[in-house]
């Protein structure tokens, strides 16, 4: 007996090694591994630094804010905050914390870590910085109690909710103890985390990504299907997140793939491909501040030269939906049922005969490695020459693009770009692409029309969000009726998983990135 | 004596050959009209939020003041933040070398070990099958693009066959870092599971680089043999009754090699520079795929720490190939 006892140990301690060599869990769960191909390095893990979508998993991953945007449209919903108020004059913003969040060593996250997280976006000048330099003063927001944030803002601002997403709140305690000659724990933030959010770091390389794994203690809770681990991974090429995908190697990579990718994929047994309009628009900016282009006239022709159709149906496949005015058609303040240019060469010659002057060549910007900048560059570039008008193509990289933008001399006569979503409120696009105390900012038409401006002013300061809809409806109209810019789609997001993949949320802020939501089946 | 005086004098070049190639790498990445902290601060940002970054970082400065800055801190032995990363850029540099040199190490091992016998071969057999069949191979080697190639060896292999991996250097994370080299930490801490995977993803990669490197190995190969083999000494050996495997192999290959072996020198520098495409396609984070992100974000001191990286490491293989024509011929330390 007890020899058999012996050998029955032996046996099961021999089958528990060989379990362990082949891979098969030995503690009775299979554990639920998700591995995302993302085209952007993840080059810092600090929060604070980076405000780009390409890399947005690290973010909303391992850390919370006081509020999150959710689904699409997007819902800006309380996260960290259990409540919030806002003071009549609009300046004062209050958040209560919920009790029981705590960071991932344990302890808990309280008013002064929201406090420090302010601070420290105000110090480091990155990331988030710009949408809080002009509302907040460093040192003016306060913990009165543990459970209590109080933000002063200099003027009253009714985006200043929308923004608020975007402060990521740090662990303060454990970044002081890192802190390097005043850095703020930068050094140290950019490969380890301070977080509190769904997953937990676990490993990362610069060079290849970060795993973490579930947070089982969060705030949220959890049901009774999630996620063990999370694995995001750089692969730069198109091709090589492609083929990953379809051999099993990852389970989803970036939505903005090419068409003919996308159609691979879904003929893939084991793909699905999950589709939502995001809110990501494709405009060209004109230079509004140059001669002639100041000319409405030229704008106008150069609005009437350019072939929608011809550009999403058959260039893009009738992948993006198109989107005549400088606000996404699935947001609020969007002016419904306005159609915007259309292709239509007669009409072009009869605004070009009106302008006075010569028409001088016109530069058309692209952006290197985007080909449909290039596409869309070329495509004007075709109607223009039908009506008489010479135009040569300048593609550029992004930074050097970005330089130019900047400088009203420097600056292209028009430009072929998207504009991105920061955070979902209007003032996002035609708010700020068309504000004259954002020319040469964020504004780089150098459109700066009293009237418009007018209405996107009163819209920032409104609390009424019906009344400041009504605002950026009018002001939309207004700028394309004058032809500040060409504007053509807003992006479709065609997010390709393995079927086993199930749960996916999709906002246009976090491109489904977010994976507390997902599970494997 | 004459090998440390070959290498004293080389260390002596060193130092000048990397300042001119800063000096120059400097210029040229800063003369472009790219902002690079513009980029970084992101289409948000503020111009003043740009400007202060722009002070941060000393861009501020006028450019000759920038390029001494830049110099007395690389002979302090710091290359500078990355604007991006914002990491020191030897850390940087040092997490992505060993990927690099060990695909760089292999590819050149691979393609030297076929292709100095296929070289031989090719110019024994001269204007047989097998040196028209070379020849084709070798043409085709020096013409396909990297990155069809390597995207057709993906198809093939690991997708029809499944008989590679696709991409990545190793499943997983790899063995416990010693070196950064997966093989031989792997050997070192006896992960076996580790050291086969690790050379299961080098196959493709490695195939890839090897292919063109191959080509002008053979190439060189064959015509350094066949100019030895019709050399007097050859005549003499063949009249000595010396076996003709001896001669080849022993005599002809010996003098054949003196120009296959600066060839192997020069492959390394393009092999380093090939790599970019094939870190690319296969995932491979290396220093290509760093160099590529650097130059797209102009993050100039990344720009500067990867350009001299390479550049020394090129210097000092070129060193050790001069050290080995002096072992190969002797005369050419005279």
């Amino acid at each position: 007996m007890k020899h058999f006892k012996t050998f029955k140990a032996l046996m099961l301690s021999v089958a528990l090694t060989a379990m362990s060599l082949v891979g098969i869990p030995t503690d009775g769960m299979a554990k639920s591994k998700f591995v995302f191909a993302n085209s952007s390095p993840y080059d810092t893990l600090d929060p604070h630094v980076i405000y780009d979508v390409g890399r947005v998993a690290s973010r909303l991953n391992m850390y919370d804010g006081l509020m999150r945007w959710l689904d699409n449209p997007p819902k800006l919903t309380p996260w960290l905050a259990e409540s919030y108020n806002i003071s009549a004059d609009g300046k004062t913003y209050t958040f209560k914390l919920r009790k029981g969040a705590t960071f991932h060593d344990g302890s808990p996250v309280e008013a002064k870590d929201v406090v420090y997280s302010i601070e420290r976006i105000l110090a480091l000048k990155k990331g988030a910085f710009s949408l809080f330099s002009k509302s907040i003063e460093p040192g003016s927001t306060k913990a009165p109690d543990s459970h209590t944030v109080v933000f002063n803002l200099k003027t009253a601002s009714s985006i200043f909710l929308a923004t608020v997403p975007a402060i990521h709140v740090v662990n303060s305690d454990l970044l002081k103890s890192k802190e390097v000659n005043g850095d703020w724990g930068g050094v140290w933030l950019s490969k380890n985390e301070a977080g509190s959010g769904s997953f937990e770091l676990t490993r990362y390389d610069p060079a290849i990504g970060f795993q973490a794994k579930r947070y089982a203690d969060h705030f949220m809770g959890w049901g009774d299907k999630y996620l063990d681990e999370i694995e995001f991974r750089t692969v730069k090429e198109i091709n090589s997140r492609v083929l990953g995908l379809m051999n099993g190697d990852f389970h989803g990579t970036d939505g903005y793939l090419p068409q003919d990718q996308v159609k691979r994929l879904k003929a893939d047994g084991n793909m699905y491909v999950l589709e939502e309009e995001s809110m990501r628009i494709f405009y060209s900016i004109i230079h509004n501040g140059r001669k002639p282009f100041d000319d409405v006239n030229l704008r106008k022709a150069l609005s009437h030269a350019f072939d929608y159709d011809s550009f999403i149906d058959n260039i893009l496949s009738g992948s993006v939906a198109r989107n005549p005015v400088p606000v996404p058609n699935n947001i609020w303040g969007n002016p419904k049922g306005e159609k915007g240019y259309t292709f239509d060469l007669e009409k072009a010659k009869a605004y070009l005969a009106k302008v006075k002057g010569p028409i001088p060549e016109i530069t058309i910007g692209a952006l290197t490695g985007y080909g449909q900048t290039e596409q869309a560059a070329a495509l004007l570039q075709n109607g223009l020459s039908k009506i008489g008008v010479k135009s040569k193509i300048v593609s550029e990289p992004w930074s050097v693009a970005s330089k130019k933008m900047r400088d009203e001399q420097q600056m292209y006569d028009m430009l072929w770009l998207w504009r991105s979503t920061y955070y979902a409120d209007p003032n996002n696009w035609v708010g700020e692409m068309y504000a004259c105390d954002q020319v040469g900012a964020r504004n780089n038409s150098w459109y700066c029309d009293p009237e418009v401006d007018k209405l996107l002013m009163e819209a920032r300061v409104e609390p009424d969000q019906a009344k400041r809809a009504a605002n950026y409806e009018k002001a939309a109209k207004m700028v394309t009726d004058d032809a500040g810019g060409i504007f053509v789609y807003n992006t479709k997001w065609f997010g390709p998983y393995n079927k086993k993949v199930k749960g996916v949320r999709f906002s246009p802020i976090g491109n489904a990135q977010e994976m507390r939501w997902v599970h494997m089946e | 004596m004459r090998v440390l005086a070959l290498i004293i004098n080389r260390m002596l070049w060193l130092v000048p050959t990397l300042v001119g190639l800063m000096v120059i790498t400097f210029t040229i990445s800063h003369i472009i009209p790219a902002d690079p902290i513009a980029f970084f601060a992101g289409e948000n940002a503020t111009p003043e939020q740009i400007e202060a970054l722009r002070v941060r970082y000393g861009f501020d400065k006028p450019l000759y003041i920038q390029l001494m800055n830049y110099l007395i801190g690389v002979t302090n032995g710091d290359l500078g933040i990355s604007i991006y990363t914002q990491r020191p850029i030897s850390e940087d540099l040092l997490s992505r070398l060993p990927a690099t040199m060990e695909l760089t190490f292999m590819a050149v091992f691979f393609s030297t070990l076929v292709g100095i016998p296929l070289g031989v071969f090719a110019a024994i057999y001269r204007n047989s099958f097998l040196d028209h069949f070379l020849r084709i191979l070798t043409v085709s080697g020096l013409a396909i693009a990297s990155f069809w190639l390597a995207i057709l060896f993906q198809l093939l292999f690991a997708m029809e066959l499944q008989i590679t991996p696709l991409q990545g250097r190793i499943d997983g994370w790899g063995p416990e870092k010693i070196t950064g080299f997966f093989i031989l930490d792997s050997l070192l801490v006896a992960d076996w599971e580790s050291l086969q995977s690790a050379f299961s993803h080098l196959i493709l990669p490695t195939l890839t680089l090897a292919f063109p490197a191959m080509a002008t190995i053979v190439r060189f190969t064959r015509a350094g043999v066949l100019d030895a083999i019709n050399s007097n000494y050859v005549l003499y050996e063949q009249a000595m009754g010396l076996p003709s495997k001896v001669i080849i192999w022993k005599y002809v290959l010996r003098n054949a090699l003196i120009g296959t072996v600066t060839q192997i020198g020069l492959i390394f520098g393009i092999l380093i520079a090939g790599a970019v495409v094939v870190e690319a396609v296969f995932d491979w984070p290396g220093l290509g795929l760093y160099a590529v992100e650097a130059i797209m974000n102009s993050d100039y001191n990344a720009i500067m720490g990867f350009t001299l990286v390479t550049g020394a490491f090129f210097i000092i293989v070129n060193l050790i190939v001069d050290i080995l024509h002096g072992i190969i011929d002797p005369r050419t330390q005279d």
